[in-house]
């Protein structure tokens, strides 16, 4: 699960969301200060990206950086806590999602809302 | 003061908890004597549950890939392949 989370070529076979969505660029520097930036590409050609920071790592079991998506304009820095935990024959993932004030948060969910739609009808359009 | 009974929190906190919750449209409340009612605003809540579900849909697809990945990991062979 860690491995899955860190290194760039398991992390462009998952992390896509919508169908038809590709990762072309990945980089994951797995180190505390390394830089992270996920470029999509969503059928039509047009795409998003995101950039971040890693703040700690602990192999195998926790990953703490902060994050930000170009839409194209950015969304406030999220700080997120992951964590990987042995539960049963599995592993337990927590992720906490920190910003730095309601206001913030209330701007957050308000990018996501547009975003979402902008999913909605990308994926609209594919069934048109 | 029903509202508060399952929670560790003030009557005060959980009003404001209240408060916040009718401000952002999720929450209808009425006076009704001293008691203040309060239900869901259905408009409110669909407007989060379109949100979640596209975000549960995309979510639970990248986690479908994900088990697809760590299932090659695990197999041994899927070195070769990434």
């Amino acid at each position: 699960m860690y491995r899955a989370h860190t290194e760039p070529k398991l992390i462009q076979k998952w992390l896509l969301g919508p169908a038809g969505t590709t990762m072309p660029v990945c980089i994951s520097e797995a180190r505390p200060g390394g830089k992270i930036r996920y470029e999509w590409t969503i059928g039509d050609g047009t795409g998003f990206y995101l950039t971040g920071e890693y703040l700690e790592l602990e192999p195998s079991s926790r990953i703490v950086h902060v994050e930000r998506m170009y839409l194209p304009d950015p969304t406030p820095d999220n700080h997120v806590e992951t964590r990987f935990d042995p539960d049963g024959a599995g592993t337990l993932m927590t992720m906490r999602m920190t910003l730095p004030d309601a206001e913030t948060r209330s701007r957050m969910l308000a990018t996501g809302m547009e975003h979402g739609m902008e999913a909605s009808y990308v994926r609209l359009d594919s069934m048109i | 003061m029903q509202l508060a009974a399952p929670f560790e929190m003030s009557q005060p906190a959980i009003s404001r908890h209240l408060k916040v919750l009718e401000g952002a449209g999720l929450i209808v409340r009425r006076a009704d004597g001293t008691k203040r009612p309060c239900r869901l605003a259905k408009a409110g809540i669909e407007v989060i549950d379109q949100w979640l579900a596209v975000l549960r849909e995309a979510l639970a697809k990248n986690y479908e890939k994900l088990d697809e990945v760590l299932a090659a990991l695990n197999s041994g062979n899927g070195e070769e392949t990434l």
